[in-house]
């Protein structure tokens, strides 16, 4: 079965904890089977997010058919974040797929960023590029402040990134089912969350995501089974595995 | 799933039965699950509406759930004196434990009120497990801060801080003695961090069935690759010496 792993992290170095390079991570992605996986920063929600950007950039030209590599800027410096966001999604062959944010590490609140976080979203809706955001943590990033900002843009596709994580689940699949651009990535809750989810919103609108690089590879195999021990028909787990996420990654 | 060596019959130390949101979980059903898991006793709490406010049918549920299945019972605090009672009840049945949901049952582990339940439990010789993960009643600092209170009491951060209390694990515990890890949720990395730094007798397997899966936690642990003793002691004896079960 096909994987696309929408939710990992890559960065050899983060708060003093060594991590993995490319080559490493692409070693953890062998190991259990996925065939892609989106590459967000860590460093670059504190620091340089430009910089790091390009470096994610370099680490997918080593791996272009492994590795995808999503935007991150600081929407509190306003239009030049915009400006970040449309540099990398234009770049020619399209290797950036989407934009990431971590509102909780990034220290903002999306309402005290409105104006520029709707003229991000109405960037990344003209490039056809899904919007994920960190979700299920209070004061930054609860899931009805991600899900708002579907709302706000109804053209741009916002990934809670990480389906309510541990209490939202369940208004996060109310949410989905009220909010057509809402999607969500299972990245961290259970087996008995995916069942629900999926009754809730239906089959089309979530993938699958492991916060492989900020972990051992074993999480790799831990957010597997959280899809393989859920009582799943066939066509459903390969939707969530893979072909819900191809679709928004214009992918293959 | 098999261990070597073999291990002797599993203990899950947190499962829920009841109905909460889109969760719902029957005895019979959870007996069937353990069956297939060869997981032979569970701690089980209530759930729901039955965890919240209607406490005396909740541990009605788990107290005639049949051997197999040991009742972590609960009381809201705010029921005061009426929920002491409960609780002398409970002890009467065979009652295993005290569970407590500062997220569901509102108030914080160090509330004055929260007091007179922990002190039943130490009388009765009960652990007490509180949910820990969800900000801001079910802080692990706050449960940590609980646990220094009642040197006596073995308490067990329930959930382990799932998920974003993660990086508060090994501080707290490395700084509160009495307070054990179930680790029904929290994934592989964080689980052996404690097991490594604080000793494996710190943790408790547990399944957080309906939620989680057997399984799941199962293989999470069993990719540890622990020593047997460790691995016996998480699936069996830390269990048996907390709940003091046979």
């Amino acid at each position: 079965m096909k994987i696309i792993d929408f939710h990992s992290h890559l960065q050899e170095e983060w708060l003093g904890r060594k991590l993995l390079n490319a080559k490493q991570f692409v070693e953890g992605m062998d190991r259990c089977g996925i065939e892609a996986a989106c590459i967000f920063t860590l460093a670059g929600f504190y620091g340089n997010a430009p910089a790091e950007n390009d470096r994610l950039a370099a680490d997918s030209a080593h791996y272009p058919h492994r590795l995808i590599p999503f935007v991150t800027v600081d929407p509190k410096l306003g239009a030049p974040a915009v400006a970040e966001v449309e540099r990398c999604l234009s770049i020619p062959n399209g290797r950036f797929r989407g934009v990431k944010f971590h509102s909780w590490m990034q220290a903002f609140a999306p309402s005290l960023v409105r104006e520029t976080m709707i003229g991000i979203l109405r960037c990344a809706a003209k490039h056809k590029a899904p919007v994920l955001f960190h979700d299920g943590t209070p004061p930054y990033s609860t899931t009805f402040q991600i899900a708002a900002l579907a709302r706000w843009v109804p053209g741009a596709q916002i990934v809670l990134g990480h389906a309510g994580l541990s209490d939202y689940v369940y208004p996060a699949g109310q949410l989905m089912r009220d909010i057509p651009n809402l999607y969500a990535c299972l990245c961290g809750p259970k087996p008995g969350d995916l069942e629900y989810l999926l009754k809730a919103a239906g089959p089309e609108r979530i993938v699958w995501g492991s916060d492989f690089g900020f972990s051992h590879w074993r999480v790799l195999s831990e957010r597997l089974d959280d899809v393989l021990e859920a009582t799943l028909d066939d066509a459903q787990r390969e939707r969530v595995f893979y072909s819900n996420a191809a679709r928004l990654l214009q992918w293959g | 799933m098999s261990f070597e060596p073999p291990i002797p019959p599993i203990i899950d130390a947190h499962a829920m039965l009841g109905a909460e949101y889109h969760y719902e979980l029957g005895a019979d059903e959870l007996l069937r699950r353990m069956d297939a898991a060869g997981v032979e006793t569970a701690l089980v709490r209530p759930l729901g509406a039955e965890l919240a406010v209607l406490n005396a049918e909740g541990n009605a549920r788990l107290l005639s759930a049949g051997p197999r299945l040991k009742a972590l019972v609960s009381v809201n605090p705010w029921f005061g004196a009426r929920g002491i009672d409960e609780l002398k009840r409970c002890r009467e049945r065979g009652a295993a434990g005290l569970f407590l949901h500062p997220s569901r049952q509102g108030f914080m582990p160090t509330d004055d009120h929260v007091r007179p339940l922990i002190e039943f439990a130490e009388t009765a010789r009960w652990p007490v497990m509180v949910h820990t993960g969800t900000y801001l009643h079910s802080d692990i600092i706050a449960l940590g801060e609980l646990a220094r209170r009642f040197k006596n009491v073995s308490f067990i951060a329930g959930f382990g801080g799932f998920t974003d209390m993660w990086f508060e694990l090994p501080g707290v515990f490395k700084e509160t003695p009495n307070l054990l890890l179930d680790a029904s949720m929290m994934w592989g990395d964080a689980v052996e961090e404690i097991a490594r730094d604080c000793g494996c007798e710190r943790v408790l397997f547990g399944s957080a069935e309906p939620r989680n899966r057997y399984a799941s936690v199962l293989k999470m642990l069993k990719r540890l690759e622990l020593p047997a003793a460790g691995m016996r002691a998480i699936l069996v004896d830390n269990a048996k010496r907390v709940f003091r079960l046979p």
